[in-house]
């Protein structure tokens, strides 16, 4: 059994002005796992995300890092801990270039300067920013600058990331790399992930787990298991990855598979394996349930046929 | 894209001010400046004036873009060209229906301006030859108070993003028709959104204070940056600063 790096009991919050932001949160995450945290807009994801680095205290209940509650540890010990992304990138980097940055954290970790240097340089490597470190933020692009942010974090050498929307408002290109970036860190350097996203299409590639998240902790599951879950999907208002939803209307044409796909890649062995067993072709027809089953499609997604 | 206040735009130029060192160029043209704006007469001011302009020339900065700075500072100044030849009593130039204009009243408004401008164009070779970041680590490291270092440096990094939410307000009130006109509408309406602005500066300062403690800020940022002193910078900034004193001391053994 692995350890816990995240232990979250009975956490409730609520705003200055009374409002309940959060109620009742309960939550473990376990070291090296990726868990992606979904909910609609204003379900309290970064509200949450806060608690886990002590940048909010609830009102009520513990949050525990490696088994520490972070009511007890010292500030430098949480942010070694714990690396926290923000949504807005000129939130996160906060001074004037890109080097004063990343070395912010670092220096901050009281660390000698080569050994600053080197996380700096290394920061940058791996991120693909080489060459920027002059540059102050207004001079990057709003992917750049969200690469940088995770640099900026990175740098420190948190155990845990907890990253706030890393893919939104990227063009698909910087997403996908970001993507990469983010697994091969969960690969390379055994990082814990928590990520929240809307980006259901990432999902399938970034996560090990889901923790559907609407003020409090509606459900938890592998993809799999959250996606197949049609009255949970439709009640908090989620998605599911369009591959998926591409072969529930295949299904309604008779594709018969035993397990949908959530990726390309699944997708992908799925074809193969459906081809291979069936003798070379994949066999697609209109029957007599093929309207009505589509008609059901469009009913548990929302999509209305346009009168 | 957004046309930014930079002052620094022309940092990556080679020239002697851009390689003077960051600490001792600052020292020196301060010491300059004050010298020049506290001279009393115009005839040292004018030399005052002369040096600047060399200075400019020596930092090969672009002149258009020195002119540009230096054109708000005449707003200011012509004010005092106009009205101080009628305000300082002295040798009448000519008489026009009561008002007097006199020969020490237009020496004295040129010399308002003349000291001002000399200042104005100084702090071009001081200010734009550097990279600004590495102006605020050179104000740090002369030891000036970190408080004010930390103001310099959130200021010149939020000034951009300010800028830019800006226009992107305002562009958003000229997509919904809107119309800059002289009348309590259109007077209203800025108000409302400078202060929609204001809110959301003080939400993004919540969201900013978040991330540096996040990243264990405890109240004061510490930066790495190296500066060495050549031999040339001592030379240069010795040379600056006893130019300046000199401007005081010469005149004093020319009248005695």
């Amino acid at each position: 059994m692995k350890r816990e790096a995240i232990t979250v009991r009975n956490l409730s919050y609520s705003y200055p002005d009374g409002t309940k932001a959060l109620e009742d949160v309960n939550l473990e995450v376990y070291e090296g796992e990726r868990i992606a945290l979904v909910g609609p807009n204003g379900a309290g994801k970064t509200t949450f995300m806060l608690h886990l680095n002590g940048t909010l205290r609830g009102t009520e209940g513990q949050v525990e890092i490696f088994g520490k509650s972070v009511d007890t540890m010292r500030r430098e010990e949480i942010v070694k801990e714990v690396g926290l992304v923000f949504q807005d990138p000129d939130d996160q980097l906060f001074m004037p270039t890109l080097f004063d940055d990343i070395a912010f954290g670092p220096i901050n970790q009281g660390l000698k300067e080569y050994e600053v240097r080197e996380r700096v340089e290394k920061a940058i490597s791996s991120l693909g920013l080489s060459g920027y470190e002059d540059r102050s933020p207004h001079h990057l692009s709003f992917g750049e600058k969200k690469k940088a942010s995770l640099a900026a974090v990175i740098a420190m050498e948190p155990r845990i990331l907890v990253l706030d929307e890393p893919t939104a408002n990227l063009d698909p290109r910087s997403r996908t790399e970001l993507i990469g970036i983010i697994n091969e860190l969960n690969e390379r350097e055994g990082i814990t992930m928590v990520i929240a996203t809307h980006d259901v299409n990432a999902i399938p590639e970034l996560a090990d787990r889901i923790y559907a998240l609407n003020r409090t902790i509606i459900e938890t599951g592998t993809p799999h298991e959250i996606f197949f879950d049609g009255k949970l999907l439709k009640q908090n208002n989620l998605d599911v990855p369009d591959v998926f939803k591409l072969f529930e209307v295949l299904r309604c044409f008779g594709f018969n598979c035993e397990k949908l796909p959530l990726s390309l890649d699944e997708a992908i062995s799925g074809l193969t394996t459906v081809i291979e067993t069936e003798g070379g072709h994949i066999h697609l027809h209109i029957h007599e349930h093929t309207h009505e089953g589509v008609k059901e499609w469009r009913n548990k997604y929302g999509h209305h046929v346009p009168k | 894209m957004v046309e930014y206040p930079e002052i620094d735009r022309y940092s990556s130029l080679d020239s002697p001010m851009h390689r003077f060192d960051p600490r001792a160029k600052l020292i020196a043209f301060t010491i300059l400046i004050f010298s020049i704006v506290l001279l009393p007469n115009l005839k040292l001011a004018l030399i005052g004036l002369l040096a600047s302009i060399l200075f400019l020339i020596a930092s090969k900065l672009p002149l258009r873009f020195a002119l540009q700075h230096i054109k708000w500072v005449f707003l200011f100044v012509v004010p005092f060209i106009i009205i101080m030849p009628f305000t300082v009593n002295g040798t009448e130039i000519f008489s026009f229906y009561g008002l007097t204009m006199t020969y020490e009243g237009l020496e004295y408004g040129i010399l308002v301006a003349v000291r001002a401008i000399s200042a104005v164009i100084l702090v071009l070779p001081m200010i734009a030859t550097t990279r600004f970041d590495i102006t605020i680590k050179a104000l740090a490291k002369l030891k000036m108070p970190n408080m004010l270092v930390q103001m310099f440096m959130f200021t010149y990094r939020y000034i951009f993003v300010f800028v830019v939410e800006f226009q992107r307000t305002w562009r958003a009130m000229a997509a919904r028709g809107f119309k800059l006109k002289t009348n309590v509408y259109a007077l209203k309406t800025i108000g409302k959104a400078l202060g929609t602005l204001f809110v959301r500066s003080y939400e993004r300062g919540e969201r900013v204070y978040q991330a540096l403690r996040s990243r264990g800020y405890t109240g004061s940022p510490k930066t790495l940056v190296v500066f060495k002193m050549h031999v040339l910078d001592y030379i240069l900034a010795g040379t600056i600063i006893g130019f300046a004193v000199s401007l005081h001391i010469i005149p004093l053994y020319l009248h005695s």
